[in-house]
């Protein structure tokens, strides 16, 4: 198989994966954040790619009015963002974190800000289909024998994604910070009596999360179109990221985002493009069936 | 001295029934005390008030002289009060030396913290045997020790324990008591609830009987051992058992 | 000594409260069906109030249908619109081939639905709350796809269908009676499931599903036969809308808001009461309507829609009849369990 790949019997499918599986970083990204928020606090945010979206707006104006680099525009987005998201936990989601059917209600309820946002931003940016356009996103690399195709802009973003899921995992790993969130993710009653605040660990997460959307939603701006209610199309997609890799894992969620942006790749060139999200949804609806707990994780349930 | 002092505690869950109906606890500084009484006495409850995880609705708790009753579960714990809850109180992902580390979270200090926790791995061989396995691989003996040596890393001033003993094998619960003596030698006042009431008795200076939520009884552990009221309605099915 | 009398006294006292407030209901109903008469006499144009009305007939129907899955057993769909777009495609598709009337092929339709509730019933119930909910709005987007590379059914253009042949002045009459019958029909359903067995199993499911199973409730044959009865009746309505609309697309149907309202009124109404939906219908629609008028935009709409739900589930999660119930508050003319 691999000596195929290397003679260039697969030469088609190699590109194909290469054009897929460079926008992997960014779906890992964009997962990541909701990965974090549902570990640490049990929440589904329905609204997550709606924070995305409110990132991509504005980078899209930071591009097209102070001519600021999409990619620059992740150092507003992400502070923006967090402080937004520490607001939106304080005032729709804090309370009740405790009570049964927590999980459940804040689907319900981050379904009602996602329609919140989704009214604001369709007030706000009717009309076209928007999308940054930096020059390096009508540019190309070449390489290997084959003289395969590597849009940049997807190889920038790739680049960029992993510095920041790598960023965040190290956080995770050794600061203090990070052990208090990954010690409230596995067990928040004990956390607690080791002296860890967990309100504030959970509203410190939630906007890391949100932060994470922010600069997901940088890169999404110059790599794909958004309009104010495709978001809904993200929900699923980015859920069965990690329903897949696991729900609260974050090593889950990148390798869950890798494997289904390249299924989802050869499946749009072998059936048509339009096939391609179904895989997504496909995916999710199997993986549900077949192993609720997914590749790394622990099983969602009524929690 | 009196280190912690409870009054006219009342509590429950959420808008339920009150579980605590007026309790009061004195705890002397340097003593091992143990809390016995039937199931839904409301002995956890007690515990988890004293802590912070669960308001109460009416009375006070004091400690070294200061009202207590009102702060968060971290500050109580700043002020030295350490709860072990009963099972599951691990982070089960984490290693053993992360546990610990987890312990020592209060003391934002990363050098105090690895001095103590050399000093347990020095009490406690095994875990320092066990510092890279993850907590849930380790036995229910070995995961208790491990959340008992977590609480003494901040070498609190009480420590409570709510039930070590639970589904650990005999000579493990043996073991567990004699770390609860250690918890004792290192100065540590303990306040600790036991269903296996005669053995908790046994290593306690001083002992309070619960029932729906009151006081029925305390005094000197040995007394209520002795007592033959108290050996009848909280002691008698060990006494039966004891007499097969 | 004394509690004899004033029981006796108690009991008439009960019974002719209820007797009146069957009378009223009555009389609404009644009043309801008299109603789109009076544009004959009056020859007032009371079209636009026709059309209002039907449009509350409907949501209440398509709320209470949602209301016995997601209010009884508690299971929350965000996908429901899918039985909606069956349901309008079906009865659609039927009258273009071979120009059978919605009307007729309503009932129809709504078996039809039912089947596809119970195939993806037997897959998805079988996981709880929040992973049920995601997996609900994926089937919205899976079939939103399908039906948008559908050519047949007309794709992302949708069918154009025949107007009815009615004079203008009645064009709405049989939509309007139609969804007025559905919305009895109904509501009385969900009323006679709340006081059945089948409800009461439904009920145990929602507080404590693993309890359910262990008294000998067969809880997924329940909550599957709940979700094809939820299923029934809003492919019926969409059958019917279809027609009214006289053109069908799959963003009239498949729109993530459709289901979003449904929930909505339901749990504004109150979740699990019979009434609750009926109410969360009227408010709803009477609020939509005045965004729209007010402010013309379909945005605010959206926005309002978010924020009324937010609001309800933050300060009044038993919704309406369920907060004033709980403060002894609710007339006994909404009080229908």
């Amino acid at each position: 198989m691999i000596t195929d790949f290397l003679n260039g019997e697969y030469v088609h499918e190699v590109q194909i994966l290469i054009f897929s599986l460079t926008l992997g970083g960014v779906y890992a990204l964009m997962a990541s954040g909701l990965t974090l928020v549902f570990g640490v606090m049990r929440i589904v945010n329905l609204a997550h790619p709606a924070f995305i979206f409110i990132a991509a707006y504005i980078s899209y104006y930071a591009f097209t009015e102070l001519n600021l680099d999409p990619m620059e525009s992740i150092l507003i987005n992400v502070p923006l963002m967090f402080i937004f998201g520490v607001i939106v936990y304080r005032v729709f989601l804090a309370s009740g974190a405790d009570q049964p059917r927590y999980t459940e209600k804040t689907v319900l309820l981050t379904f009602a800000l996602a329609l919140m946002i989704e009214g604001v931003l369709g007030y706000l940016f009717t009309g076209a289909n928007r999308s940054t356009t930096p020059t390096y996103t009508t540019e190309v690399f070449f390489t290997g024998e084959a003289q395969y195709l590597v849009p940049k802009a997807q190889l920038y973003a790739l680049l960029m994604s992993l510095v920041l899921i790598i960023f965040t995992w190290s956080f995770l790993q050794f600061t203090r910070m990070g052990y208090a969130i990954r010690a409230t993710m596995q067990n928040r009653a004990a956390a607690q009596t080791v002296g860890v605040n967990v309100k504030w660990v959970s509203t410190f997460s939630f906007g890391m999360g949100t932060a994470l959307a922010g600069a997901a939603g940088a890169l999404m701006s110059f790599l794909f179109s958004f309009f104010p209610n495709t978001h809904w199309e993200w929900v699923a997609l980015l859920l069965s990221l990690i329903v897949l890799g696991g729900m609260g894992s974050l090593v889950g969620a990148v390798v869950g985002a890798f494997l289904l942006a390249g299924t989802a790749g050869l499946v749009s060139d072998a059936y048509g493009p339009s096939w391609s999200p179904l895989t997504f949804y496909a995916a999710l609806f199997l993986i549900l069936l077949i192993r609720p707990q997914g590749l790394f994780g622990k099983k969602l349930e009524m929690t | 001295m009196t280190l912690l002092e409870v009054k006219g505690l009342v509590a429950g869950y959420g808008s339920g029934p009150d579980i605590l109906r007026g309790i009061d606890l004195t705890l002397e500084a340097g003593q091992i005390q143990c809390i016995i009484g039937p199931n839904g006495a409301g002995k956890s409850t007690l515990l988890k008030v004293i802590c912070g995880i669960l308001k109460p609705r009416d009375g006070e708790v004091i400690f070294e002289g200061e009202s207590i009753t009102r702060l968060r579960p971290d500050q109580v714990l700043k002020k030295g009060i350490c709860f072990v809850p009963q099972e599951r109180s691990l982070f089960p992902h984490m290693t053993v030396g992360e546990n610990l580390r987890m312990g020592g979270y209060a003391l934002k200090n990363a050098r105090e913290t690895r001095k103590r926790i050399k000093e347990i791995y020095r009490q406690f061989p095994t875990l320092k045997q066990k510092r890279w396995q993850a907590a849930n691989q380790l036995s229910g003996g070995q995961q208790q020790m491990l959340a008992m040596g977590r609480a003494m890393v901040l070498s609190p001033k009480i420590v409570l324990l709510d039930e070590p003993s639970l589904g650990l094998a005999p000579l493990i619960v043996e073991h567990i008591f004699e770390i609860v003596r250690q918890f004792k030698e290192n100065g540590i006042t303990v306040l600790m609830v036991e269903q296996n009431a005669h053995k908790g008795l046994e290593f306690a200076d001083w002992g309070l009987v619960l029932d729906l939520g009151k006081n029925v009884f305390d005094g000197p552990a040995d007394t209520i051992l002795a007592d033959p009221r108290i050996q009848e309605l909280y002691l008698g099915t060990r006494r039966v058992q004891e007499g097969i | 000594m004394t509690s004899v009398p004033v029981s006796a006294q108690e009991q008439p006292l009960v019974r002719s409260k209820l007797k009146s407030k069957h009378s009223i209901l009555g009389l609404i109903i009644l009043l309801l069906f008299l109603f789109p008469l009076t544009q004959l006499i009056t020859a007032n144009n009371l079209n636009y109030y026709l059309h209002l009305m039907l449009f509350i007939f409907m949501y209440i129907a398509m709320a209470s249908s949602w209301n016995i899955l997601g209010g009884y057993a508690g299971y929350i769909s965000l996908g429901h619109n899918v039985f909606f777009a069956v349901g309008g495609y079906f009865s659609s598709y039927l009258l273009l081939r071979d120009g059978y009337s919605p009307f007729f092929t309503a009932p129809i339709a709504g078996f039809v639905a039912m089947a596809l509730a119970f195939l993806v019933g037997f897959i998805t119930l079988r996981v709880r709350g929040p992973a049920f909910i995601i997996s609900t709005i994926a089937l919205v987007l899976v079939f939103r796809i399908r039906l948008d590379n559908w050519e047949r059914l007309g794709g992302a253009n949708g069918l154009k269908l025949p107007l009815i042949d009615l004079p203008v002045e009645q064009i709405k009459f049989p939509f309007y009676y139609g969804m007025l019958i559905l919305a009895i029909i109904t509501v009385y359903t969900s009323y006679r499931i709340r006081h059945s067995k089948f409800g009461l199993g439904l009920r145990a499911i929602s507080q404590n599903e693993t309890k359910a199973e262990a008294s000998g409730i067969p809880t997924s044959f329940y909550k599957i036969f709940a979700f094809a009865i939820s299923g029934y009746f809003v492919g019926v309505a969409g059958a019917m809308w279809g027609y009214y609309l006289t053109y069908i697309t799959p963003s009239i149907f498949l729109l993530i808001l459709v289901g979003a309202q449904m929930v909505l009124m339901c749990i504004l109404g109150g979740r699990g009461t019979v009434a609750g939906p009926v109410i969360g219908a009227i408010i709803m629609i009477g609020t939509n309507e005045f965004f729209l008028s007010e402010f013309g935009s379909s945005e605010l709409n959206i926005f309002g829609t978010g924020a009324i739900l937010a609001a309800v589930l933050l300060f009044f999660p038993e919704g309406i009849v369920g907060s004033l119930r709980k403060i002894g508050r609710l007339p006994a003319i909404l009080d229908w369990d």
